[in-house]
């Protein structure tokens, strides 16, 4: 086997410490090495011309870089040796720059180090076998779940780039959150206003053939890897066709029974057939099959589907719930999160007392398609004389969320603001641990607030020192300190934490969770929007608490990432770093599966041998270590390359 | 029956010049960075250690380690991401995990536990290399060659 040597001086960092015509003399008795050449500058120009045109004409089998750091220019090496027609893992590098010669002060001890390090890479790339790049064939198409802002958003841009989306909703309307929100901060912009036009692109617009939405869905079962998804998507009826109704709500009126609107946080009530909200969209109501007789009670009523002008069959009582399989390229998570669970603060009242609300509550009750229409009443129908904001609610708070969760002072001021007009007469009292309003324009609500004269802010030390008590009607709000403040309504603003179902997609999709249960990203600076496992990306609150603006931005960057990873028609390259099982020596004791953090080991039950899915492979090398039987191999770090490494050094 | 254990042996004539031989398992994306960081900064630090890169310390084998003490090395170290930071999410804590079971096997072959070291550098922890690389070798001169 003919190996090559190239010794880089690099200039004279390493030079100046290592005579590499010593470390050539210390090697010439190895046996190993077929030819040493000492290079001024390996990197520059110069350098990388030398080195292809000497591979072509020396023709080694092998070759042993002496350099610097793998991490600086393992790379661009690698590429010279393809263009010289070698495969570019018939070499081993050395790190003798970072690693030897600017760290060791004695030449005689540099020299040894040195001789040793090369010695050992030439007995490993002895064992080094040649590697190529495999391509697969991806498809181009993305599925997005969740319809709020950042789905939304995704599913538009990848429209436009071209793309197929499937975009799965379980709710039966789009528009997430924001959509219920008739005032956003921090301009106190129509959140229904805002979203229209997104909406509106998405269901009726130039790009709307490449969106298939899928509402009242959910993900059911995810098979595949990166660029070969197949997924299941199980959609509940919806009992209307919603491609013939026009919208117009003449169904609703004859229906004879109605229960408690959801929408509305109960608040009020809502017909069996009904939209989820004036100006839902798509523009189509649903029937709650919990409340129409026609399902509680087997009754033949057909009252709703009589009223219907489109007439019969726009209302489809035999409306079946259906799965559909699709086959995608990307998936991405965006969908949202939720509010913590006021209850688990019994001394706040939540749940007992009439007059506390949730922020979210609040904000049904303030808007005009609420179940008040927008009026904000006592029980005696007088207006509040008193309103009392609790921030920090489960957040900041080592027993509950220890996380600030960033959006809850913007929309306290929202109201604060909002109030001000509505109830120009009441008393306004924000209690909060701390006051957090980054950014160019959320300091102008807070400092409304803060000007505003029938407001005050105090601030206590933990949630649990308030009490929130009944007193004849009226709450009663009590500090640590014995004060106590009288009130109408008491809104509490609670922490931003994942969605009840997170842990159910999670596991479908084999995406870790973070400890607080949100979906873990790749980095959190750095990528944010990529979850740790290839093809799954991750867009708005679902990843962390959000406001719209970073949730769209992350669905833009989420989309980013799909359109250069996962490009149309071209195929998907695979880092040849992967680990592979030798059946003949599996015994389908399954650790493997046990220890992958990446749920790219999977089990043949029919040969009884594990498998390593090459698309799914980090190439960590955790399962090759943990196989009692040396079943499985890391290319490029076999046992026996490591080995021969160790023995270089050490013999 | 009783273990046999390791006498440090620096009182010997020979201690003060012994050069232990040290194999250091970095993986790819913290220690090795880390140790590049030393480099960078040019801080010097005893030649004793020759490093061997994984891609994670999850792909150390302690067979590895068990074939370095064969092969004559007086210590072995491992030094891995923070628990955290792991680029492949949870390897270091693997390697930790068999890092304690390796520890005990040591122990039953007479290997004194400070020969073989387990610790966490991250990329940025250029000086920390550099403390734990000097420690090593001169807790292991300490001890003097290795013999089986």
């Amino acid at each position: 086997m003919k190996t090559g040597v190239y010794f880089c001086n690099c200039g004279t960092n390493i030079s100046d410490r290592i005579d590499s015509e010593k470390v050539r003399e210390r090697l010439e008795s190895s046996g190993l090495m077929s030819y040493f050449t000492t290079c001024p500058f390996l990197c520059s120009e110069e350098g990388k011309q030398f080195l292809e045109q000497d591979l072509l004409a020396q023709q080694p089998d092998r070759i042993v870089i002496a350099a610097c750091s793998p991490r600086e220019h393992e790379s661009t090496f690698m590429r010279v040796m393809g263009q010289a027609g070698m495969n570019p893992f018939l070499m081993q590098m050395v790190n003798i720059r970072e690693q030897i010669a600017w760290v060791t002060t004695d030449p005689d001890k540099a020299l040894r180090k040195t001789a040793l390090a090369i010695k050992a890479a030439l007995k490993r790339v002895q064992l080094h076998e040649i590697l190529e790049k495999q391509e697969l064939e991806a498809s181009p198409a993305v599925l997005v779940i969740g319809a709020g802002p950042a789905g939304l958003r995704a599913a538009l841009s990848l429209a436009e780039a071209g793309r197929k989306v499937t975009l799965v909703e379980k709710s039966p309307v789009i528009g997430g959150l924001p959509v219920m929100f008739e005032d956003l901060f921090p301009n106190m912009e129509c959140g229904p206003c805002m979203l229209e036009p997104l909406m509106g692109e998405i269901l009726h617009g130039e790009q709307s053939p490449n969106i298939e939405i899928l509402t009242m869905a959910q993900v059911d079962g995810v098979a595949g890897y990166f660029g070969n998804f197949v997924v299941k998507v199980r959609q509940r009826p919806r009992y209307v066709d919603s491609h013939q109704c026009i919208g117009c709500g003449e169904c609703f009126e004859p229906c004879p029974v109605s229960g408690p609107n959801s929408y509305n946080c109960g608040l009020d009530e809502k017909k069996a057939i009904a939209f989820t909200f004036m100006g839902a969209l798509p523009n189509a109501p649903y029937i709650d099959p919990a409340l129409c007789t026609r399902f509680t009670q087997g009754s033949d009523c057909t009252l709703c589907s009589a009223a219907c002008p489109m007439g019969e069959g726009v209302v489809a009582y035999d409306d079946q719930e259906q799965i559909l399989e699709r086959q995608v390229g990307a998936i991405i998570i965006a969908t949202g999160a939720t509010l913590y669970d006021c209850t688990r603060l019994p001394n706040l009242g939540y749940g007992r007392l009439a007059g506390v609300r949730t922020s979210f509550e609040l904000e049904r009750l303030l808007a005009s398609n609420g179940p008040t229409g927008g009026q904000l009443l006592r029980a005696d129908t007088e207006p509040p004389a008193s309103v009392v904001f609790i921030h920090c609610v489960g957040s900041l708070d080592d027993d509950h969320q220890p996380y600030c969760s960033g959006i809850c002072c913007q929309y306290a001021f929202k109201y604060n603001h909002l109030l001000e007009s509505r109830l120009p007469d009441a008393k306004i009292h924000h209690l909060y641990r701390e006051i957090v309003s980054p950014g160019k324009e959320e300091y102008a609500l807070h400092q409304a607030a803060r000007h505003n004269p029938h407001a005050t802010f105090t601030r206590y030390g933990a949630i649990s020192d308030l009490t929130v008590t009944d007193e004849g009607g009226r709450q009663q709000v009590r500090l640590s300190d014995g004060a106590a403040i009288d009130a109408d309504l008491v809104v509490l603003c609670p922490a931003v934490v994942p969605n009840a179902d997170a842990g159910r997609l999670g596991e479908l999709l084999d995406v870790s969770l973070d400890r607080f249960g949100f979906f873990e990203e790749l980095h959190g600076r750095m990528d944010s929007s990529r979850s740790k496992l290839r093809g799954i990306y991750l867009a708005g609150a679902c990843q962390a608490p959000a406001d719209i603006q970073r949730a769209t931005n992350q669905a833009m960057a989420a989309s980013g990432f799909i359109l250069s990873e996962l490009v149309e028609g071209r195929k998907i390259e695979l880092d040849p770093l992967f680990a592979s099982v030798y059946p003949e020596r599996c015994s389908g004791c399954k650790v493997c599966q046990k220890v992958c953090p990446y749920g790219a080991t999977s089990f043949d039950d029919e040969n009884n041998v594990s498998l390593v899915n090459a698309v799914l492979c980090h190439g960590c090398g955790t399962c090759v270590a943990a196989c009692p039987l040396g079943a499985i191999k890391a290319n490029h770090f076999t046992n026996d390359m490591i080995l021969a490494e160790i023995e270089g050094v050490l013999k | 029956m009783s273990i046999p254990t390791e006498q440090a042996n620096a009182a010997s004539p020979m201690a003060a010049e012994f050069e232990p031989r040290i194999i250091g398992f970095l993986c790819n994306w913290c220690s090795y960075a880390g140790a590049d960081k030393a480099g960078s900064s040019q801080s010097p630090y005893p030649p004793n250690v020759n490093t061997v890169k994984v891609m994670c310390t999850g792909r150390i084998d302690p067979e590895f380690i068990l074939q370095a003490f064969k092969m004559g090395a007086d210590g072995v170290i491992v030094l891995a991401c923070h628990p955290g930071d792991c680029h492949y999410k949870e390897g270091n804590l693997r390697a930790a995990q068999r890092y304690a079971m390796l520890t005990r096997i040591l122990k039953q072959m007479g290997i004194a536990r400070e020969r073989c070291r387990f610790d966490y550098v991250s990329a940025g922890e250029g000086d920390k290399y550099v403390q734990v690389i000097t420690d090593m070798v001169e807790t292991v001169r300490h001890l003097g060659p290795l013999t089986l």
